[in-house]
C-alpha cells in the first residue's frame, strides 16, 4: 500500500502567526489548496481555511489588519510521510478534517488532503479487485480439472483414487 | 449503482445576484455550506463559493454578481455517478445543481463526490473479502471431498 508521502501536496501556502488575516486571504485566493498552514520555526501549529476566514468577516469583530493567529484552528492534526494509506484513512474517519499538514522532525513537508486519499485508496483498491478477480478464476478454471481428474480420468491416474 | 439522489446535498441555499458578498458569506457561516446557487428567475445562473467571496473581500467588490462563477453543470436526479466522475476529471467541474421538473432539489459538490467514493470504497472491500472467504472454504471442501482421505470420509 501506497504511503502518504506519495500523494501530498508540496507547496503548501504557509505564514506566521504574526502575518495579518489580510495576507492568508490573498493566499487563499491564490492557490487551490483551500487552506493556509500557519508554522513557527517550520513546525505547524495551526491552520485556516476558507470557512474560517468566512466567518471572521461575518463576525465582523476582527477587522484584516490583525494577526492570523487570531482565526486559526490549532492544535492541528498532523500526519507522517511515512504513514500508510489506510492508517491515514482511519485518522480521517475519525477526525472529520479535509486537510492534515505533513510533518516529519518537527517540520513541514506537505499537505494531504482527504480527496487526495480517498481517491488513491479507491484506484488502488480498483487495481487490486482486478488481480484478484484473474486469480479467482483460475481457481475456478483449477477446481472444474480435479473435478473431471477424479470423475471421469481416475482409471489413468498412477495412484488410485 | 450509486444515485445521483442519494449522495447530494438536498438542503441547498441559494441566493440572488443582486445580493451583496457579506449576505452570502453570512449564508455560507450560518448554514455551514460551502457553497451558494446563485438564482435568477428560479433557474440557477451561476455558483458562488467561499473562495469567491475571498476574492471579493479582497478585490472589494460588492455584489454577488461580480465574483460568481458559472463552472457548473445542471444535472437531473437520474444522472449517472460515472458521468459525474467523468465531468469533474476531464472538465474541472466542482459543481453540479440537480433540477427536476425545472425545480432546484439539490447540489453535488466535490465534499459529496468524496463521501459517496469513501462508502463505495467500505463497501467493496467487505464484499472482496466476503467473496475470498467462500472461494477459500468451497475450494477447501472441493479438494478434501475429491481427495482419497475425503472419500473414505464422506462414502
Amino acid at each position: 500500500m501506497a504511503k502518504v508521502s506519495k500523494i501530498m501536496l508540496t507547496n503548501v501556502p504557509t505564514l506566521k502567526k504574526e502575518a495579518k488575516i489580510e495576507d492568508a486571504a490573498r493566499l487563499l485566493a491564490q492557490s487551490s489548496s483551500g487552506c493556509v498552514v500557519i508554522v513557527e520555526n517550520k513546525a505547524p501549529i495551526g491552520i485556516v481555511t476558507e470557512l474560517d476566514f468566512v466567518r471572521n468577516i461575518v463576525s465582523g469583530k476582527k477587522n484584516l489588519k490583525e494577526p492570523v493567529g487570531k482565526i486559526m484552528t490549532s492544535p492541528v492534526t498532523f500526519m507522517a510521510p511515512s504513514m500508510k494509506l489506510d492508517e491515514a484513512l482511519k485518522i480521517i474517519d475519525t477526525k472529520k478534517f479535509r486537510k492534515y499538514p505533513v510533518v516529519e522532525n518537527n517540520e513541514l513537508v506537505g499537505l494531504a488532503t482527504k480527496k487526495d486519499v480517498v481517491n488513491a485508496i479507491s484506484d488502488n483498491l480498483r487495481f487490486h479487485r482486478n488481480i484478484q478477480n484473474v486469480v479467482l478464476v483460475l481457481f475456478v478454471l483449477f477446481e472444474f480439472f480435479v473435478f473431471v481428474l477424479y470423475r471421469y480420468l481416475y482409471k489413468y491416474l498412477p495412484f488410485g483414487a | 449503482m450509486v444515485k445521483v439522489k442519494n449522495i447530494m446535498t438536498s438542503g441547498v441555499v441559494s441566493i440572488a445576484p443582486d445580493s451583496s458578498i457579506m449576505e452570502a458569506a453570512k449564508l455560507i457561516a450560518s448554514k455551514s455550506v460551502s457553497s451558494l446557487v446563485v438564482m435568477e428567475k428560479s433557474k440557477p445562473i451561476a455558483i458562488i463559493s467561499e473562495n469567491d467571496v475571498i476574492k471579493g473581500v479582497l478585490s472589494r467588490k460588492a455584489k454577488v454578481r461580480d465574483v460568481m462563477s458559472k463552472n457548473f453543470m445542471i444535472i437531473s436526479p437520474s444522472a449517472k455517478f460515472a458521468d459525474i466522475m467523468k465531468h469533474l476529471r476531464e472538465k474541472k467541474i466542482k459543481r453540479f445543481p440537480v433540477v427536476e421538473n425545472d425545480k432546484l432539489t439539490g447540489l453535488i459538490t466535490e465534499t459529496d463526490i468524496i463521501e459517496a467514493t469513501r462508502d463505495f470504497t467500505r463497501f467493496h472491500q467487505i464484499v472482496q473479502e466476503v467473496i475470498l472467504a467462500v472461494f477459500g472454504l468451497a475450494t477447501a471442501f472441493f479438494l478434501f471431498y475429491f481427495s482419497p482421505f475425503g472419500a473414505s470420509f464422506f462414502r
